[in-house]
């Protein structure tokens, strides 16, 4: 018998008929559980709030933007051959006039949509597989320790991430091609950029990848470490045990009877493993946006990585921003500029709706949309 | 016997089969990579003093951002749990199917996955603005927005498991409904309970980006949590922005010793854990 129960006696419990207890507790649960709404609310109110000043200015063309130019930019006065006139005295360029500064959402979106992209498309394979050792190949006796581990690499904070790919594994990817030891035993090739360069630049098709126009001109991207492809990485290290974890939970509830059937009737390992996958595939697809939303609102691995540039790229080489990370640079200097300040809040409030998405979708996946009974009185 | 096409299933199984050996080797491999790195290089330049010194010290230490992130997660800890356990008592003990109950499991579920620099940025507008200066306290608000939605759901479902005859006794023998929830339904889930606050503070004692505007960080040692705070993880961050080695090298400490504070508070779950059954 649980001793909770045995301590159950008349004159324990009618201590608790106090004038006041009952409505007390009855309020402060109510009042908490309101406070969770009012949580939602703050969220969505002073986001948009604060945004307005940018939304009013800006509307719907900020989301389709890529300039992001907090400051004015000076035109300078061009003669008729389209030249700049320069001061007679002076020598100096004629400013004509100063565009006003302006923000666009798009290279910051895009630059989250590319790492969340490489993210995933490393760590989806590796997470199902890993479940999958852990559901149907490892022995009981492995279990344990592993679900630990990886239950531990899903409890490292995100700044040693960011400061594991900031020292080690930009350096690693971005460094001259050779090779390199493992606390100085196991030789693994260093500089992937440069070897990847190395392949894109003679597959045609595939230059775009290791070349950028500068003013008309193309210029070799140089191989830095600190770029979209290591944040992809570094996030995809990320969201792997995120993924794992879910993904092996929601195997280990298929039925046994499902897995005993696909057997009985000859299939092999794998086709009964795939029909696993297949039979579960709304929760793992769960499991999947879950690590995905994690992906796109992780800031300080972003940040630490490759820092925050919000232009447009098309190649994985170079350096670029996620919204998040754009947030997280940028929002010291914006505390005084309202239009500014207004432009960051409308990209939080996007990256807000975006994870309320992502999670809501989720959701419904991973948990269903079943009705929990109640506690029962 | 066998067909081809049944060879060449078999065939593809095994590839399958080793496939998925794989890739549990290549993620624990990178675990042990990563945690090695963390180690080898942050045991490298940790010592005693590195627990007693300050910033400016020398040899420079992180006395007060060890301090502060403790602060700064007991006052977080002191506000979001006894809210999130109500909200999850609600959930759980009040909730009769009422109009409120959908609406607050789904935000709270919603909440838990919101990015933690927008919590940062709400930090910012709601404290820093109004108080016109930089805080601890904005910083605690921040780390228990994050609590919150985190500690109600673990309650609701760890209540959830309170099998109902015990509640159907208490009433029986003429508790009223508080005196049954404070004296029968949370005393038989408190190891679990415990649990959930555990990881909640685990989960916040690691962030930085809901600090970076609130609490900002301080290289002073600093109590008063009406003034900018330090915290482990801004000073880390902080670090890895100076070029200098000797930074570095501190950092890679902080990190290990932020590591191992999570750490500690993990195993000491798994020991409530474990000791309940």
């Amino acid at each position: 018998m649980n001793p909770a129960a045995a301590e159950i006696d008349a004159k324990m419990i009618g201590r608790g008929r106090s004038a006041y207890g009952e409505p007390a507790l009855y309020l402060a649960a109510t009042g908490s559980a309101l406070m969770i709404l009012l949580m939602l609310a703050a969220l969505l109110s002073v986001l948009f709030a604060a945004a307005v000043p940018s939304i009013r200015r800006f509307g719907g063309e900020f989301l389709v933007s890529t300039e992001w130019r907090p400051n004015p930019l000076p035109v300078l006065k061009l003669n008729s051959h389209g030249k700049p006139i320069r001061d007679a005295r002076t020598g100096m360029k004629v400013v004509d006039h100063n565009e006003p500064p302006k923000f666009g959402a798009l290279a910051s979106i895009s630059g989250t949509v590319q790492t969340s992209a490489i993210a995933l498309v490393l760590a989806v394979p590796l997470s199902l597989g890993a479940a999958l050792y852990l559901v149907r190949i490892a022995r009981p006796l492995l279990v344990p320790p592993i679900s630990f581990l990886i239950e531990f690499l899903a409890a490292i904070p995100s700044i040693a991430y960011g400061l594991w790919g900031m020292f080690v594994l930009g350096p690693w990817m971005g460094g001259p091609a050779r090779w390199e030891r493992i606390f100085g035993m196991i030789p693994v090739p260093a500089g992937i950029e440069s070897r990847l360069g190395a392949v894109c630049r003679h597959v045609p098709g595939l230059q775009w990848v290791v070349e950028r126009r500068i003013d008309g001109k193309l210029v070799h991207i140089p191989t830095t470490g600190r770029d979209v492809l290591t944040a992809g990485l570094i996030l995809g290290i990320m969201v792997v045990p995120i993924i794992t974890a879910i993904a092996r939970d929601i195997l280990r509830n298929v039925p046994l009877a499902q897995i005993e059937g696909t057997i009985a009737l000859g299939a092999t390992w794998w086709q009964s493993c795939y029909e696993m996958l297949k039979f579960s595939r709304s929760g793992l697809f769960g499991a999947v946006i879950l690590g995905l939303a994690r992906a796109a609102g992780e800031t300080m691995a972003v940040l630490m990585v490759m820092g925050s540039t919000p232009t447009l790229t098309a190649s994985p080489l170079n350096a670029g921003a996620t919204m998040a990370s754009t947030l997280a640079g940028e929002f010291p200097e914006a505390a005084t500029n309202d239009l500014y300040r207004g432009a960051l809040m409308e990209l939080a409030l996007i990256l807000l709706l975006m994870s309320l998405a992502f999670n809501i979708v989720a959701r419904y996946l991973v948990v269903g949309n079943a009705v929990r009974p109640s506690a029962g009185y | 016997m066998p067909s081809l096409q049944n060879s060449r299933a078999r065939f593809s199984s095994q590839i399958m089969h080793g496939v998925c050996t794989a890739c549990a080797v290549v993620i624990i491999a990178t675990l042990i990579l990563i945690t090695g790195y963390l180690l080898i290089i942050g045991l490298h330049s940790l010592n005693w003093r590195f627990f007693f010194n300050l910033p400016q010290d020398n040899p420079p230490g992180m006395r007060n951002s060890i301090e502060g992130t403790i602060i700064l997660v007991a006052l977080a800890a002191a506000g979001g749990i006894p809210i999130g356990m109500l909200a999850g008592i609600y959930l759980s003990e009040y909730e009769a199917n009422s109009v409120l109950a959908a609406p607050v499991r789904f935000v709270a579920d919603v909440l838990a996955g919101v990015p933690s620099i927008v919590v940062g940025i709400l930090g910012y507008e709601l404290m820093v603005v109004p108080m016109g200066t930089y805080s601890g306290w904005a910083g605690a608000a921040a780390l228990a927005f994050i609590m919150i939605p985190l500690v109600a759901r673990t309650t609701e479902e760890m209540l959830r498991l309170v099998p109902g005859s015990y509640r159907e006794a208490s009433i029986a023998l003429g508790a009223t409904k508080a005196g049954t929830i404070m004296r029968v339904v949370i005393p038989s889930a408190t190891g679990s309970l415990v649990t959930g606050a555990m990881l909640a503070i685990a989960r916040v004692a690691g962030e930085t980006a809901p600090l970076l505007f609130t609490a900002v960080g301080s290289a002073r040692l600093v109590h008063d949590p009406g003034r900018p705070f330090p915290s482990l993880t801004l000073r880390i961050y902080e670090l890895s922005n100076e070029p200098s080695p000797e930074s570095r090298s501190q950092a890679w400490s902080g990190i290990l010793v932020l590591i191992a504070l999570i750490f500690a508070v993990n195993l000491s779950v798994r020991y409530f854990t474990r000791r309940r059954k």
